[in-house]
């Protein structure tokens, strides 16, 4: 028998570490280890320094400046609504009450929902497909990944291409089998699963990446116990590998969720959020009210409420990949 | 399932075992390679597909067939058109970012890795949330910021929005790598009198030479991908080939062979990084779900 079957989990605990600054039965002298440890500190601290002071640069200092103009009316049409702090929550109460932003947060839970959920399926079989020893598919893997290293934009252009009619393969094909489509993206009852399409298509191999790398992870034993035992594919998929898993996938679906509130190049390139605002996702609308109308007080609200639920999301993913990691090491 | 568990099969004989599945073991696998290789060409298609649409003459780019002579005259065009300068500016932005992000983040890195200082994972969680928050939240205070300062449509402008995803990459990334580096050899050379930051510059920092290139690579790959904050900072002088892409779409009327070759000289650079650092890929696309 091999060893036991957690020996074979790869665990962070277990990795060897040196504690301290100075190897501590070496060291000549404490008094030096102490001086050495207060240098030392001084020194990395100086490294870490200016990476810090840009961050806080370029992420603290435009979240202050985003929720502070979030409070104001400002605008194009209204230069003095800098420091106008009259009503801080207008913006805010004004948003309850914009049904436009109401459908396109209705819109964002549509195509995240069916985009994750495919995504995860799509992903998962793809995985379990290339998960084999032979050679085509260690081969075939990174092949897989192209669509999600492509620039968004290049993404946008191929859907671009494949949902105009006149140009498009797919709609000759379906011309020439007597199908004939109109074209998927200007029709308002099928231009968001049209959107939702290509986003699959270009995300799918994410969560097909996690899945492989956490299949290399488990246990061969309680797998040939199984099969030892008469455990048919599907059973030993069922109870031994799925439940592996379920914490990847879970992870998994929550950064696709986080991703998907920024799903932009596809909507600009593809519908421009229309027909109408049938496309028009939250992320979208912001953009919409910010760059087009100028109303840079409103944008940045509706930017403050997907921050909102983004973290809150973070929040959920660090939690629950804490969770994964003391189930791994048990 | 029963039938099959009350069989006596033990671990030598999984051969048999397979046999009871109904394939043997090597026609199963065989029907998978050719299963997955199907998918992959009609997941890539409508890649190549761009591709052959670049190289058609103008006249032939809307036919649905392969009987055309290839020519580079839409790349041409290009090449005297303003793409040829937005090209440069993707360039430069990439290149100035990765270059900048590297300087800052990486020594970064190498102190969170080994520092154990007691704030640590507030820093590192801190990073990673700039991964995480949507662009727009960005762009709407860094619009107004560079407007202020006069800075809309330069180059500089987006090299310091780069910052914000790439510095997070380098140093997740980079601690990684650092992390895989015993510490002894460090030890050794601070005990012979160097320095922290000697010992770094001397000793671990030519031992992560292949991650600082995936690392460099990969922050690369993302400005240059970037279309979202090119598109809201730049107007003309700065533009991007990505945003380039997108105006050919507006107002050229439709020139859909010249519009492919653009499509295909922008994820050229891509594929062809990604090929050269395809082993440590999963690695930065996976820290903290790196994307965009």
């Amino acid at each position: 028998m091999p060893p036991a079957a957690t020996a074979a989990l790869p665990s962070i605990q277990a990795l060897p570490t040196s504690g301290g600054m100075v190897p501590s039965r070496t060291t000549p002298a404490p008094k030096l280890t102490k001086q050495w440890q207060r240098e030392s500190a001084r020194s990395y601290g100086l490294g870490l320094a200016p990476a810090l002071v840009v961050l806080g640069g370029i992420t603290l200092l435009p979240l202050l400046t985003l929720i502070t103009v979030s409070l104001t009316p400002l605008s194009l049409t209204n230069p003095e609504g800098t420091f106008h702090f009259n009503q801080p929550l207008g913006n805010y109460a004004q948003l309850l009450e914009d049904e436009r932003f109401v459908h396109s947060l209705w819109v964002q839970f549509k195509l995240s929902t069916v985009g994750v959920v495919l995504q995860l399926l799509i992903g998962l079989s793809l995985a379990l497909l290339l998960n084999t020893g032979s050679r085509v598919a260690s081969g075939v893997r990174t092949l897989f990944l192209i669509p999600m290293v492509l620039p968004p934009i290049v993404v946008a252009l191929i859907w671009k291409i494949l949902y105009t009619p006149e140009i498009s393969p797919m709609h000759a094909l379906l011309e020439h089998w007597g199908l004939p489509v109109r074209s998927l993206i200007a029709n308002p009852d099928t231009a968001l699963w049209a959107i939702v399409a290509a986003d699959v298509w270009q995300w799918f191999p994410f969560t097909m990446l996690m899945v492989l790398a956490n299949l290399q992870m488990v246990p061969r034993d309680p797998l040939d116990a199984a099969r030892i035992d008469g455990a048919n594919r599907w059973q030993v998929f069922r109870y031994i590998v799925f439940p592996f898993l379920q914490r990847t996938l879970v992870v998994c679906a929550l950064f696709r969720l986080i991703d998907s509130f920024k799903a932009f190049p596809l909507l600009y390139v593809l519908t421009n959020g229309g027909p109408g605002t049938v496309t028009e996702v939250t992320n979208f609308y912001g953009f919409i009210q910010a760059f087009n109308f100028s109303y840079w007080g409103y944008g940045s609200a509706i930017a403050v409420v997907m921050l909102v639920i983004i973290f809150a999301l973070c929040a959920l993913v660090s939690y629950l990949g804490r969770n994964a990691g003391e189930r791994h090491a048990r | 399932m029963h039938a099959e568990a009350s069989l006596p099969i033990s671990a030598p004989q999984k051969a048999s075992w397979n046999a009871l599945t109904g394939i043997p073991a090597f026609a199963a696998r065989h029907a998978r390679d050719v299963i997955s290789v199907l998918l992959l060409l009609v997941l890539l298609a409508p890649v190549a597909w761009l591709i052959q649409m670049a190289f058609r003459p103008a006249a032939d780019a809307l036919e649905l067939n392969f009987q055309f002579t290839p020519t580079l005259d839409a790349f041409k065009a290009l090449w005297q058109d303003a793409f040829a300068r937005s090209f440069g500016n993707s360039l430069l932005v990439s290149s100035l970012s990765t270059g900048l992000s590297m300087l800052i983040g990486v020594p970064a890195a190498y102190a969170l890795s080994r520092w154990k200082f007691r704030q640590r994972s507030h820093v590192a969680l801190w990073i990673l949330c700039t991964r995480m928050a949507p662009p727009i939240a960005f762009t709407i205070p860094f619009f107004l910021a560079f407007r202020w300062l006069g800075m809309l449509d330069t180059v500089w402008a987006l090299v310091i929005v780069y910052l914000t995803f790439n510095l997070a990459i380098v140093t997740w990334m980079m601690q990684g790598f650092f992390d895989a580096i015993p510490t002894a050899l460090e030890e050794a050379a601070w005990l012979d009198g160097c320095g922290i930051w000697s010992a770094f510059w001397h000793v671990t920092l030519p031992l992560t030479r292949p991650g600082l290139v995936a690392t460099a690579v990969l922050c690369f790959i993302f400005s240059w991908s970037d279309f979202f904050f090119a598109l809201i900072l730049t107007r003309t002088q700065a533009v991007t080939a990505p945003v380039a892409i997108v105006n050919f779409l507006q107002y050229d009327g439709w020139e859909w062979t010249k519009i492919a070759a653009a499509g295909t000289l922008v994820m050229l650079p891509v594929l062809i990084f990604t090929a050269l650092v395809r082993k440590y890929l999963v690695h930065g696309l996976t820290a903290g779900g790196v994307k965009d």
